[in-house]
């Protein structure tokens, strides 16, 4: 029988507590911050993918919340690492 | 190679309700994000004040919940004519532990904005807090929501009300419980772990 859904929750609760754990050990640096967002968007893909079902779904729609999630962890990254100006 | 459906699982509706929540989101978290570059060391120092461990938790009990309402799902979109009662017995009891999720997380996010404001912090108290509380209070009023939700069908399984060929209501119900757990997973790292 297939246990894919077994493995994908056993995934899902493995990056929530490394991520868990960055904060609460407190090594949270830039470099775990483009870890932790890469991990975010592997987590969200397998919900949109086996959870809400959209693998095996046409593109056209597959591809709105997958273009969401990797628009919205793209900016969020951009906000974080570009340079803030010094203020005058 | 498997045969790609067309159309998504559920209601139709329920996806272009699904595609707006997760544009309404996407601002705040993008308006959290950007905020924060205008004061990181305000939004450090708040950050500091959340409880970590209440958040972790939460996502836990959303990931979980999730896996038992797929489960759920499964359960009634692989009967056959014959097992109508056994596919319905079987999904109310995932049913049943999701909604259990459900409470659990609204219980923990309720003591967490009892703590909030106990310590007498609001929307006014500064950019860091007002983005928190809009925030963790919209997507907990989604979470009541789904709640009630899935205890609606819930109810219409305990009846064994979903029949062979019949599946679009948990569909929908579960593609909208998805959605919660999604934009808990971005809100999650975003407002209590990345600093």
């Amino acid at each position: 029988m297939k246990k894919y859904l077994e493995l994908v929750w056993i995934i899902l609760a493995a990056l929530t507590l490394f991520a868990f754990l960055l904060g609460y050990l407190k090594i949270i640096s830039t470099f775990f911050v483009a870890v932790l967002l890469l991990s975010t968007f592997i987590k969200g893909q397998l919900v949109i993918d086996y959870f809400m079902g959209l693998k095996n779904i046409s593109w056209k729609y597959r591809i709105i919340p997958t273009l969401w999630l990797g628009i919205i962890i793209s900016l969020i990254a951009v906000a974080y690492y570009l340079p803030i100006a010094p203020s005058q | 190679m498997t045969l790609k459906e067309k159309y998504p699982p559920g209601d139709f509706a329920i996806w272009i309700i699904i595609y707006v929540e997760l544009i309404t989101f996407g601002l705040l978290f993008l308006g959290y994000a950007f905020s924060r570059r205008a004061d990181v060391a305000l939004f450090n120092e708040s950050q500091l004040m959340l409880n970590q461990t209440s958040g972790f938790i939460n996502t836990l009990i959303l990931v979980t919940s999730s896996y038992f309402v797929i489960k759920a799902v499964k359960a009634i979109t692989s009967m056959s004519e014959e097992s109508v009662a056994e596919a319905n017995a079987k999904a109310s009891k995932w049913l049943l532990l999701a909604i259990g999720c459900g409470v659990a997380f609204g219980f923990i996010k309720s003591a967490e904005f009892y703590h909030i404001f106990g310590e007498g912090i609001g929307l006014s108290t500064n950019k860091f807090f007002m983005f928190y509380i809009m925030l963790t209070a919209f997507h907990f009023m989604h979470v009541m929501l789904g709640t009630f939700i899935l205890f609606v069908i819930y109810k219409k399984t305990k009846i064994a009300g979903y029949l062979f060929g019949d599946y679009r209501g948990i569909e929908t119900g579960a593609s909208y419980w998805h959605m919660v757990d999604l934009l808990w997973i971005v809100l999650f790292p975003l407002v209590y772990i990345i600093r």
